[in-house]
């Protein structure tokens, strides 16, 4: 029963873009991921008019003293349970703008943030790339899987060892004679 | 419909006018700040304007910059007429900082004033705003960011005022809040539409949310930070700005740009305008809930955003200009990309435009929407397609031709009728004007350097910088005192001036009729507050 | 003596869950639709093809946190959706799913008055809750849905009396069974007026004002979340399988169809899904290739087009039943 809530909450993730002061690189880019080359609707990702409706918070831009006040008050207005992802560089840390007078800077000085996307602006598919792994990061482990991880790096050495045993052959047989040479030197 | 290329009234010589009129009472001092610049004093400077409004109707303010000049604060008030750009100087004392107001004379001068006096506290009589207008609500009282003794670290906030009147009973809605977050905008800032039924009769705009001061910011950082700092005032139209301040420290540096690096420039900008105006055309169809219009647009915006990463390296923030020339060069095996993909947006342009034109449901959202005339057009010095929608023939890049606009050929898109319709039919127009510029620039790219190298310190010296952003005139004004780093940066934005347009277009609308009006004027609200 | 055959009718098929499942495929169908249309690909992730995105969004509403304003009116703003969805689904039991209603009756005389009215009950019940929810958006949402659908009901059911003159009687099983050249060819004036009605009465397409998220940020559902706001969902989604499901009964011959073997039931069923599904097509590509239409405009298009044209349909109509028809 949990297992399939989880799987819900994750296949089903509702957002609400909020800009606390950006210069809208950020915000075209959001809203790019809808249109048809990101489209992020794939991953049931839908852009909710009203707080009351989303579970992810998008948040750009330093946040101003103007807008503090209220993106506390959008949070607050969103149902549990909630994610915040702070996107692009300014969200982060307040980017370019920190220190000035009438910024914040970062969005974790107001809200609890769930995620950072880094950039300036980050592209889209930084932007999905954050989305997915925070969906990932949200579901349950799943154990079985894990073995099969760890085997699969083993698989190309594996197949790649005729191949890479020429070369590391070669290179021990050169580092060899220097070795050999170097330790003459140093005796004298 | 569309009209050619108006030849602006070229007749009326200004200085002329202001001479004979005004004779002793001013100092004229030709080739500074523009054609001319005019020092008068509290009270005269009434009497320029006047004279020039009476002398022609095409008379506009640009900006309003103050200074902070130690004892004295000064007023710059920088005016646009059909075939001029002048300055008028004017200065206050710092213990009694009053000058008359000049809304009366030119209304589009509101938003100007209310800023000069908020950021640096000059008192306009006749226009004062309870609160603050730019400022967060939490500024405390007297504390004025832009002058030289304020360190932002210093200040302290008041406490959050006292909550907003409780909400009259659901029977009577009388004032809906187009408030900080809201689908409809993707940025914050809140508009209270005072309703009747479902008929406007009051906008009142509260700006702000987004003012990250960075005018101060500009004035603690080097010439060359500078210019990313001032790219990131806007993330749609950063190329422009930052061209807009290269230009204006090229100007003081009296630095000579080599002409390659002015048309790669041209390819650059004109790149930045047709993404811009594909992406307000596509923003255009999700307010009116044409979202399959949105969703076709912003495709076939994606190639543009890749030719922006071909030319510079980024997809947003092309970061392509330096004091000097550009970053980068552009290597010729690009060159056949760009114009493939050119070519390919050239053939989708007829469908959309025939969409723009003939389609019953924009038609019927779109017609007849946010009527602006020319007059007001004129009294509220609007810019950009906002002003050319609505029949008023201005285009820095043909009134005033920066980098090499003045040797490529392309038309000016002028409609009369001053609605949604005719302003984003004038946009849609520009897209193709903006392939042609880029082609002609690609065919005709002169060999030889990119850049030049600038001096890092500017010698003392004030310049002012008009250039033509896709939403309308960009301007700024920068003084240097010989350090550096910067004494003033100031910048003003189309989106400021067109602002005071919206807010009177929107009345007696149907309150369904205010977003698709809202995105007509293209309202990038970064810029608006920087 | 309990009927255990009515009671899984009821439950399973073609009750409840058959018109709940129908529900959420109908809504998938919706949004792939749209997504190709746009160029894009719509739901991919939540299971093959995306094809349970509408239950795992149900799911999720259902497992969030309820929150109720302070100054909402607390037992419309709890039960209203609800009770709109249970109208809803009561009102598609009526109708002839696998060749006899769900109640497993032929119906009675008039009973396609009485889901037309559970129709607009539904719809009175979602107004009544923006209403509730005293939220200036809420409330402006509401007042258009009922503008709008009151306005729409009256050549809504004009329209819907021309097939049931045709076939002579107000009983959908008889309007449905009669038809050996289905009515979309005897009357397609009537046709084509009903779909662009019912765009209207379901707030879909040109039509769909009171979603305007421009304007009104959430609209009548601003303030909901949770459980209630997936039963607004599903009554939202309920209506539009209900509207399509009538014009298929008017219309489109009902479930009748031809059968090649095995249980008829199970090929009246199928022909039911396939020309229901035909409907939500149409009814989407509608929705997609429009923009908005203002408040004033839709209504005024009602006034003076849908209006008019409902009676002169319902005049042609009987004209050509009684003069034409017979002769041919």
């Amino acid at each position: 029963m949990a297992n399939t809530i989880t799987w819900a909450r994750v296949k089903s993730p509702w957002v609400l873009h909020f800009n606390s002061g950006a210069c809208n690189g950020c915000d075209i880019e959001i809203v790019a991921l809808l249109t048809p080359k990101y489209d992020v609707e794939r991953f049931g990702v839908k852009l909710e008019p009203s707080p009351r409706h989303a579970d992810v918070l998008l948040v750009t831009g330093c946040v101003t003293q103007q807008c503090a006040e209220r993106l506390k008050r959008v949070y607050d207005q969103m149902p549990q349970p909630k994610f915040v992802v702070a996107i692009g560089a300014c969200a982060c840390s307040g980017g370019v703008f920190a220190g000035n007078y009438n910024v914040v800077g970062g969005v974790d000085k107001v809200i609890p943030v769930t995620a950072y996307i880094p950039g300036c602006p980050p592209r889209p598919e930084a932007i999905l790339d954050g989305v997915v792994k925070l969906l990932n990061a949200l579901s349950p482990p799943k154990p079985k899987k894990q073995p099969k991880q760890v085997k699969t790096p083993e698989l190309p050495k594996e197949e790649a060892k005729p191949e890479v045993a020429k070369p590391e052959a070669v290179t021990q047989q050169e580092v060899k004679p220097i070795v050999e040479e170097a330790k003459p030197n140093a005796k004298q | 419909m569309r009209r050619q290329n108006q030849t602006p009234n070229s007749n009326i010589d200004i200085i002329n006018v202001i001479e004979t009129k005004l004779k002793d009472k001013v100092q004229i001092q030709l080739g500074q700040l523009g054609k001319a610049a005019i020092v008068t004093s509290n009270g005269l400077h009434r009497d320029v304007l006047k004279a020039m409004v009476e002398a022609d109707e095409k008379t506009a303010i640009i900006a309003i910059t103050g200074l902070d000049l130690g004892a004295n604060l000064g007023v710059l008030y920088h005016i646009r007429t059909s075939n001029a750009f002048l300055t008028i100087r004017a200065e206050v004392p710092k213990d009694n900082p009053k000058i008359q107001t000049v809304i009366d004379i030119i209304p589009g001068a509101v938003f100007h004033e209310l800023e000069v006096s908020d950021l640096l506290g000059v008192v306009f009589e006749g226009n004062r705003l309870p609160g603050h207008f730019v400022l967060s609500e939490y500024w405390p009282e007297g504390v004025y960011p832009l002058r030289k003794d304020v360190k932002a670290s210093e200040i302290k906030l008041n406490p959050p005022p006292p909550e907003e009147e409780k909400q009259p009973e659901y029977g009577k809605i009388v004032k809906i809040i187009i408030g900080p977050q809201h689908p409809a905008l993707l940025e914050p800032e809140k508009f209270a539409v005072t309703v009747d039924g479902e008929t406007v009769t009051k906008v009142e705009p509260r700006i702000g949310y987004v003012h990250r001061g960075i005018e101060k910011a500009a004035e603690s950082r080097t010439y060359l930070q500078d210019v990313y700092l001032i790219e990131r005032i806007c993330g749609i139209c950063n190329t422009i700005h930052a061209c807009n301040f290269v230009e204006g420290v090229e100007k003081i540096l009296k630095t000579e740009v080599p002409p390659r690096a002015k048309y790669l420039r041209v390819i650059a900008l004109e790149l930045n305008r047709l993404h811009s105006h594909l992406l307000t055309l596509g923003h255009a169809g999700l307010e009116i809930g044409y979202e399959t219009l949105f969703q076709y647009f912003w495709r076939d915006r994606e190639p543009i955003m890749d030719l922006i990463e071909l030319t510079s390296g980024n997809r947003v923030y092309a970061s392509l200009m330096t004091v000097g020339g550009v970053r980068r060069d552009l290597k010729d095996t690009d060159l056949p990309k760009i114009k493939t993909t050119l070519e390919d947006l050239r053939k989708k342009l007829p469908f959309y435009r025939q969409i723009y034109r003939d389609e019953p449901s924009i038609k019927a959202r779109m017609q007849k929407v946010g009527v602006l005339k020319r007059e007001d057009a004129l009294k509220l010095c609007v810019v950009g397609p906002v002003a050319r929608g609505s029949g008023v023939d201005i285009d820095v890049r043909k009134d005033e031709p920066y980098e090499a606009y003045g040797e490529i050929p392309f038309k000016e898109i002028v409609y009369t009728e001053g609605d949604t319709w005719a302003r984003m039919n004038v946009r849609m127009n520009e897209v193709e004007e903006s392939i042609n510029i880029i082609e002609y620039a690609i065919d005709h790219l002169p060999t030889g350097p990119f850049r030049v190298k600038a001096p890092r310190v500017v010698p003392a010296g004030e310049a002012v910088n008009r250039v033509e952003a896709p939403r309308g005139e960009l301007f700024c004004y920068i003084k240097s005192n010989g350090t550096a780093f910067p004494e003033r940066v100031k910048v003003r934005t189309p989106t400021y001036a067109n602002i005071p347009a919206f807010l009177k277009t929107a009345i007696g609308e149907n309150i369904a009729d205010v977003p698709p009006n809202f995105v007509s004027l293209d309202p990038c609200f970064s810029c608006t507050d920087r | 003596m309990i009927d255990f055959d009515l009671i899984l009718r009821i439950l399973i098929f073609p009750g409840f869950t058959f018109i709940l499942l129908l529900t959420l495929f109908c809504d998938w169908v919706e949004r792939k639709l749209e997504a190709r249309l746009q160029n894009r690909v719509g739901p991919m992730v939540a299971g093959p093809g995306g094809i349970l995105q509408p239950l795992a969004d149900f799911i999720k509403l259902l497992t969030k946190e309820d929150i109720e304003p302070r100054d909402a009116k607390k037992t419309v703003f709890k039960f209203a959706p609800l009770i709109a969805f249970t109208i809803m689904v009561f009102a598609i039991c009526f109708l002839p799913i696998d060749g006899a209603s769900v109640l497993s009756t032929t119906g009675f005389n008039g009973d396609l008055i009485v889901i037309l009215t559970f129709s607009t009950i539904a719809s009175f019940l979602l107004f009544l809750s923006g209403w509730a929810s005293c939220n200036p958006y809420g409330t402006i949402g509401s007042a258009r849905v009922l503008t709008q659908f009151l306005g729409y009901d009256i050549p809504l059911f004009m329209l819907a009396l021309t097939p049931a003159f045709i076939a002579g009687s107000l009983s959908i099983f008889v309007i449905a069974s009669s038809q050996t050249i289905p009515y979309i060819l005897l009357a397609p004036w009537a046709f084509v007026l009903f779909i662009i009605a019912m765009q209207a009465e379901l707030e879909k397409g040109p039509f769909d004002v009171p979603d305007a998220e421009s304007e009104l940020v959430g609209g009548l559902e601003t303030e909901y979340t949770g459980a209630k706001l997936a039963f607004l969902h599903l009554t939202r989604d309920v209506q539009i399988v209900f509207g399509a499901a009538l014009v298929v009964e008017l219309f489109l011959g009902g479930p009748y169809g031809p059968v090649f073997f095995g249980l008829p039931a199970f090929w009246y069923s199928l022909w039911f899904v396939l020309k229901l599904l035909a409907v939500v097509i149409v009814a989407e590509y509608i929705t997609t290739l429009f923009a908005r239409l203002r408040i004033d405009q839709v209504l005024s298009a009602n006034w003076r087009i849908i209006l008019p044209a409902a009676i002169l349909s319902l005049m042609l109509t009987v004209a050509m039943v009684t003069w034409v028809y017979p002769l041919v």
